[in-house]
């Protein structure tokens, strides 16, 4: 059994309607060229760092995003592009959701251990975590551009059990509800607390 | 803590459709790439290492080759375990020709439903280093105690998407992969279908001993002499070893200009005495994410059968290292790793029992 505590987290689901000014504010400058699902990306963590009171990853944390439909966007163009002709070398690097990884590494000037997780659910994304963490713990993030687009992420710390209350199974929304607390890993399942 | 076995394995590739099959082609010398041909600002042909193996319907031969090498890894027992499968295109070669859409969840379902496979999936994608990254989250479980078995599934088939995106980026060789070599120009892709199968129940001849993997975002496209110096560091801890104790280090060496060189960088930065070194690059292409994998099955089989992967490559002797030509003797612990996209460096080390 393994469990978390919550240090930060950022909900956009949708993002706010300024969320591209204010990752522009947060990195210094607009992002050029990197796709509108990596932006996303790069909004959530870093608020989601904020929130932890974090500039960046420390040295040994995890870096796990997970995605429904990930690049699905790009791929799309890049496959039209392909009618004919080659696809163009960016669009082509927008297709790639490693790539997202890479920015947030270069932003956070942090070098560590990051995978995407293709399909799946938040809840089993956390069970990865739960088993490849240390004790700097994990940024998860859960990534959409679809239907208005949203980007969850929770920055996590491996703590001691839960005390004062029973955890309880949770649903894959209610992970980043801002009255949780904890979430657990036990027996294939996640609870909260 | 379980010693964790490397208790399976099973591989597609261009040198055949089984691990026999391929170390059968490798010692007769007739492992050799086909041709593609792309349109465009980059038109031409290209080489290529398609498995040998036609079907016309792509969801027909992913299946038909999957479940040739997990019966070949004898995992089909293991339907509880984990199953991770690496890949960085999914099934976009049947996106491509309208025979499905895109859609990560579909794809894993459809996976595990050629394998009758009962219990998690995870599709991990790293770009190159998937197989290798999804060899450490198996690790993890096992390590965890949250499975006792776990099958590393590697696939990478052909598909438009990759082999034109790798050429717009000027990636890829016109004539062939020359790992280390002074007339390097790039790479050479190719097909792998790669089965590992990892238990903490069954013995086998190999057991994997740790590993590392490290993003750098220094280099979105490729490797980093720091990152790549991180990778070794971490996996040899890890693993528990020191440098002394790696007797081979299969290496990236895909015939980068830019990458082989960065990747020799790290190698002489981290061994004082280099260890004997091989790439199987110029002998089964480049197989992205599965490549991991693909190269794990075949090596091993390699240092079981004394069959070596030897180029006839002139190597660059600025890079200050070179690969070995002639199989070292006693190899009891190997380092192998994959350097790719995203800035992702990812190393294990594994030990014959």
């Amino acid at each position: 059994m393994t469990t978390f505590a919550i240090q930060g987290r950022c909900l956009a689901s949708p993002p706010p309607a300024d969320w591209r000014e204010q990752l522009a504010r947060m990195l210094g400058a607009k992002p050029r060229r990197i796709g509108n699902w990596a932006e996303l990306g790069l909004y959530g963590a870093l608020s989601c760092l904020a929130d932890a009171g974090e500039q960046g990853l420390p040295p040994g944390a995890l870096l796990l995003l997970g995605s429904q439909r990930g690049t699905y966007m790009p791929t799309g163009q890049v496959l039209d592009q392909m009618q004919g002709d080659l696809p163009m070398p960016l669009t082509f690097l927008q297709t790639q959701p490693s790539q997202l990884l890479a920015l947030l590494a270069a932003q956070m000037r942090w070098r560590g251990q990051a995978a995407f997780i293709a399909g799946g659910t938040p809840q089993s994304l956390l069970q990865l975590a739960a088993a490849q963490c240390g004790n700097a713990g994990v940024l998860l993030g859960w990534v959409d551009e679809m239907e208005g687009g949203s980007s969850l992420w929770l920055r996590l710390t491996p703590c001691a059990e839960i005390s004062g209350s029973t955890p309880q199974a949770v649903s894959a929304a209610a992970m980043y509800a801002p009255e949780i607390t904890h979430l657990q890993v036990a027996g294939g399942g996640v609870q909260a607390g | 803590m379980n010693p964790i076995h490397l208790a399976g394995r099973g591989l597609a590739c261009s040198l055949g459709l089984s691990v026999e099959q391929a170390l059968a082609t490798l010692q007769q010398g007739r492992a050799h790439a086909t041709q593609v041909s792309l349109p465009g600002a980059m038109a031409g042909d290209y080489p290529f290492h398609a498995i040998p193996f036609s079907q016309p319907d792509w969801n027909e031969r992913a299946c038909t080759l999957v479940q040739r090498v997990v019966a070949e890894a004898g995992a089909q027992h293991i339907r509880n375990g984990v199953l991770l499968i690496a890949t960085s295109s999914f099934d976009i070669g049947a996106v491509e020709r309208g025979a499905t859409r895109m859609d990560y969840q579909a794809f894993a379902d459809k996976v595990a439903a050629w394998l009758d496979w009962c219990g998690p999936v995870h599709v991990v994608n790293t770009a190159c280093t998937s197989s290798l990254n999804a060899l450490l989250f198996a690790q993890a479980l096992l390590r965890s105690g949250a499975a006792t078995d776990a099958l590393v599934l590697g696939i990478e088939l052909y598909n438009r998407l990759t082999l034109g995106g790798f050429a717009a980026l000027q990636l890829l060789s016109r004539t062939g992969s020359r790992p280390f070599g002074a007339e390097r120009d790039g790479l050479v892709l190719g097909e792998a279908v790669a089965a590992l199968h990892l238990s903490v129940r069954e013995a086998s001849g190999w057991q994997l001993l740790g590993g590392a993997s490290v993003v750098d975002g220094e280099q979105p496209t490729g490797a980093s002499p720091v990152a790549v110096c991180e990778m070794y560091r971490q996996a040899l801890a890890d693993s528990g070893v020191v440098t002394e104790a790696i007797d081979l280090v299969k290496v990236q060496a895909a015939g980068s200009p830019g990458n082989d060189a960065v990747e020799a960088q790290g190698l002489r930065s981290t061994f004082d005495s280099m260890p004997p070194l091989v790439s199987l690059k110029a002998t089964m292409g480049h197989t992205m994410g599965a490549s991991g994998a693909a190269e794990i099955a075949l090596l091993t089989a390699c240092l079981e059968q004394g069959a070596w992967p030897g180029g006839e490559n002139a190597a660059d002797q600025e890079l200050g290292v070179t690969l070995a030509a002639a199989m070292p003797s006693d190899v009891r612990r190997f380092m192998a790793t994959i350097l790719g996209f995203g800035g992702s460096h990812a190393s294990v080390v594994l030990e014959r029992t």
